[in-house]
């Protein structure tokens, strides 16, 4: 995993702003992400943390009118931002592509599953309808879409919600990408189905050497998919680090918060959630300091006053939060209890 | 006559520790509700959505019931016929043994005694009222006069933990989904209800945000003598709040009992691959194999027998040929599967 001297995509100082509405919203302020071959980083987050921006703004699709991006995406070596005309549209589904959270949204509802991905393939690479088929009928099968010659001939709204998200996945896949982003994919879907899914793009992210950013607000669902968490909070990336690190370890105060929030096992009478006071900041009018500090029980002066920096603890561990000295010992008590 | 067997079916109330059988704040029996669709000019129906298809519980006073349960299986529909919001095609409803909607116990009455929070805190409240005239709506509808109603919504808005003199004059827009569903709580809490059914109630809050709002049904719960329905996909906070589960599939009630008897020894084939999706949050012990295989059926033409047996790995012939009925398989539990059923024919069953 030790890929970090060569990332595939490495994203520095990304800030985004969007104008239109009264006051500029910065959803992203100065992310640092650099993804490896073969890796898989959780983007983890609740809305409004920055996440999705993050993941539309290496595929360009924010519109150029109404957000300004500073920084810079490098993907295999190429300027994202300054991709233009043809070049950005190979991109866009040859170099990256995305898995959204609603396939139904996603996906054409006048054509079938079989002239999508045909389509989708055609746009890329100099192949006959018929070679174009056969690959749609390669990915459906690739996807465990059972029967998938009938499948070709499904309209989306004929298939069950993970059929169609398996379908989206067979999309996304179906122009040989290097890196796949995906997009919450899983939240729509039933518990019993979301296990397959998540199994499923496990799986083919092994056999492909897909490199992935997966977003999720679901850090279960980035234990079980993910070689490394960012955790983000208003635009900001505040953790990262191993899956291990982060679960085991946590060091910022909100992802500490965060894994004690979570309901887990039985509670006994009169047992109440650690709950994180507050709500999130709205991202109008950010405070000046840390943006985590009016909800932080442990915020100094120097938290209010300006934004910390990344500390790093060592592995890749990386924490921005001037208070790293106070939360080394608050992990033992978070451990989320054992319960059999 | 309905009731007895109802009282007969659960006995083992919740928390009933004692010997005397505790009385139900509220009953379901045999509740059946099916949607036709309507298609072609002429808008025959020619197909029907079986959302609710029999479902038979008790609710005792004091507890929280919690509804687990994939989407289709009827676990919202049951909330919308418990709530007299659509009517069942056949079986009823009642509460301390009267039925709402006759001249006993009045729909307005019912209604007062048993109130809703919906998933969807802004669609749930009227965008031109202030947060403080939508909590007052409903009492001075109820006949308090306004003043005193307006007194009790700002006492409400202070107990859901929003400083009326911030928040009392404020519009929905202007809240974030937190304090939305407080003011929805706050609402439900006006006529002083004796049941709260909370349909995904939490479902679309931050985490972070979702446990402060489970800390406030726990403590309102405890201050008021509160009794909840608590209707999630999630089986966490599920398992966090309720002190029984029943657990649906298809329009019907696959099992229900104790929370903890359910989520250690879960009898139903399907609570226990429902429960075995549950991600385990430890990076040593990931999910390697999916406890089901594709996605639930149609509720329009649902499998015959035992809605389950077509995703069951124990399905015989006797499970899709006769419907199980819900056999008691602990105390207070009660299990609808044809293993369980001593005599059943199924191979697993005691014979």
């Amino acid at each position: 995993m030790n890929t970090m001297s060569d990332p595939i995509l490495d994203i520095r100082g990304l800030t985004v702003t969007f104008g239109g509405g009264p006051k500029p919203v910065r959803a992203l302020d100065g992310v640092d992400l650099a993804l490896g071959r073969g890796e898989v980083i959780a983007l983890l987050g609740e809305s409004g943390s920055g996440k999705s921006v993050t993941l539309r703004s290496i595929l360009r699709l924010h519109p150029p009118k109404r957000s300004r991006i500073e920084g810079s995406i490098k993907v295999e070596g190429i300027d994202v931002t300054s991709l233009e005309g043809r070049a950005l549209e190979s991109f866009r589904g040859k170099t990256v592509s995305m898995v959204f959270q609603e396939p139904m949204l996603a996906m054409d509802p006048v054509y079938t599953v079989g002239q999508q991905i045909t389509e989708a393939v055609r746009n890329h690479e100099k192949i006959s309808a018929a070679d174009a088929r056969a690959r749609a009928l390669e990915m459906l099968t690739l996807v465990r879409i059972p029967s998938p010659e009938r499948r070709l001939a499904a309209y989306p709204h004929e298939m069950s919600g993970g059929m169609r998200q398996r379908a989206m996945i067979a999309l996304a896949l179906a122009s040989k990408p290097h890196i796949l982003l995906a997009d919450e994919p899983t939240t729509a879907l039933d518990a019993t189905v979301q296990v397959q899914i998540l199994l499923l793009l496990r799986e083919l992210q092994r056999e492909l050497g897909l490199s992935m950013i997966f977003v999720t607000h679901d850090i279960s669902v980035a234990v079980e998919v993910a070689d490394r968490i960012a955790v983000m909070y208003a635009g900001r990336i505040v953790e990262t680090g191993t899956v291990r690190d982060v679960i085991r370890t946590p060091r910022h105060p909100y992802t500490i918060g965060l894994l004690s929030t979570r309901a887990h096992g039985g509670r006994l009478e009169g047992h109440r959630l650690p709950a994180i006071p507050g709500s999130p900041p709205d991202l109008a009018n950010l405070p000046p300091g840390c943006a985590f500090a009016p909800r932080c029980a442990i915020a100094a002066d120097a938290c209010r006053a300006s934004v910390p920096e990344p500390v790093d603890l060592g592995g890749g561990h990386r924490v921005r939060c001037f208070r790293t000295a106070e939360t080394v010992n608050k992990v033992a008590a978070l451990a989320p209890a054992v319960t059999s | 006559m309905a009731s007895d067997t109802v009282m007969t079916r659960a006995p083992a109330a919740a928390q009933a520790t004692g010997s005397e059988p505790v009385r139900p704040l509220l009953e379901a029996a045999d509740l059946v509700k099916h949607f036709p669709i309507k298609s072609g000019l002429l808008g025959r129906s020619n197909a029907v959505v079986r959302a609710v298809d029999g479902v038979t519980f008790s609710l005792y006073p004091g507890e929280t019931l919690g509804i687990v349960g994939e989407s289709g299986c009827g676990k919202s529909t049951t909330a919308r016929v418990l709530m007299n919001l659509i009517k069942p095609d056949s079986g009823n409803v009642l509460l301390n043994g009267r039925a709402p909607g006759t001249p006993e116990l009045s729909l307005k009455a019912f209604r007062s005694q048993v109130q809703m929070v919906f998933q969807d805190s802004y669609a749930s409240l009227n965008p031109r009222l202030t947060v403080e005239d939508s909590i007052a709506y409903g009492p001075t509808v109820h006949g308090v006069s306004g003043t005193d109603a307006v007194r009790r919504a700002r006492r409400l808005l202070d107990r859901v933990g929003l400083d009326p003199r911030r928040f009392a004059g404020r519009y929905p827009h202007e809240l974030s989904g937190g304090q939305r569903q407080r003011v929805n709580i706050a609402r439900a809490l006006a006529l002083e209800p004796k049941v709260i059914i909370l349909d995904e109630a939490v479902s679309a809050l931050d985490k972070s945000v979702e446990a402060q709002v489970l800390n406030l049904l726990l403590d309102l719960k405890e201050e008021i003598g509160l009794t909840y329905i608590f209707i999630s996909h999630d089986l966490e906070v599920v398992r966090f709040i309720a002190n029984r589960v029943m657990v649906m599939y298809l329009g019907r009630v696959a099992e229900i009992g104790p929370t903890d008897a359910l989520y250690t020894g879960g009898r139903h084939p399907y609570t226990t691959a429902l429960l075995g999706s549950m991600l385990s949050m430890d990076p040593d012990e990931r999910t390697m194999e999916a406890p089901l295989a594709g996605d639930p059926p149609n509720p329009i033409d649902p499998p015959s027998g035992c809605r389950f047996h077509t995703r069951c790995s124990f399905a015989e012939s006797v499970c899709s040929a006769k419907t199980p009925a819900l056999t008691v398989s602990g105390t207070g539990h009660f299990t609808a599967c044809h293993m369980v059923d001593p005599g059943s024919g199924h191979s697993k069953a005691a014979a």
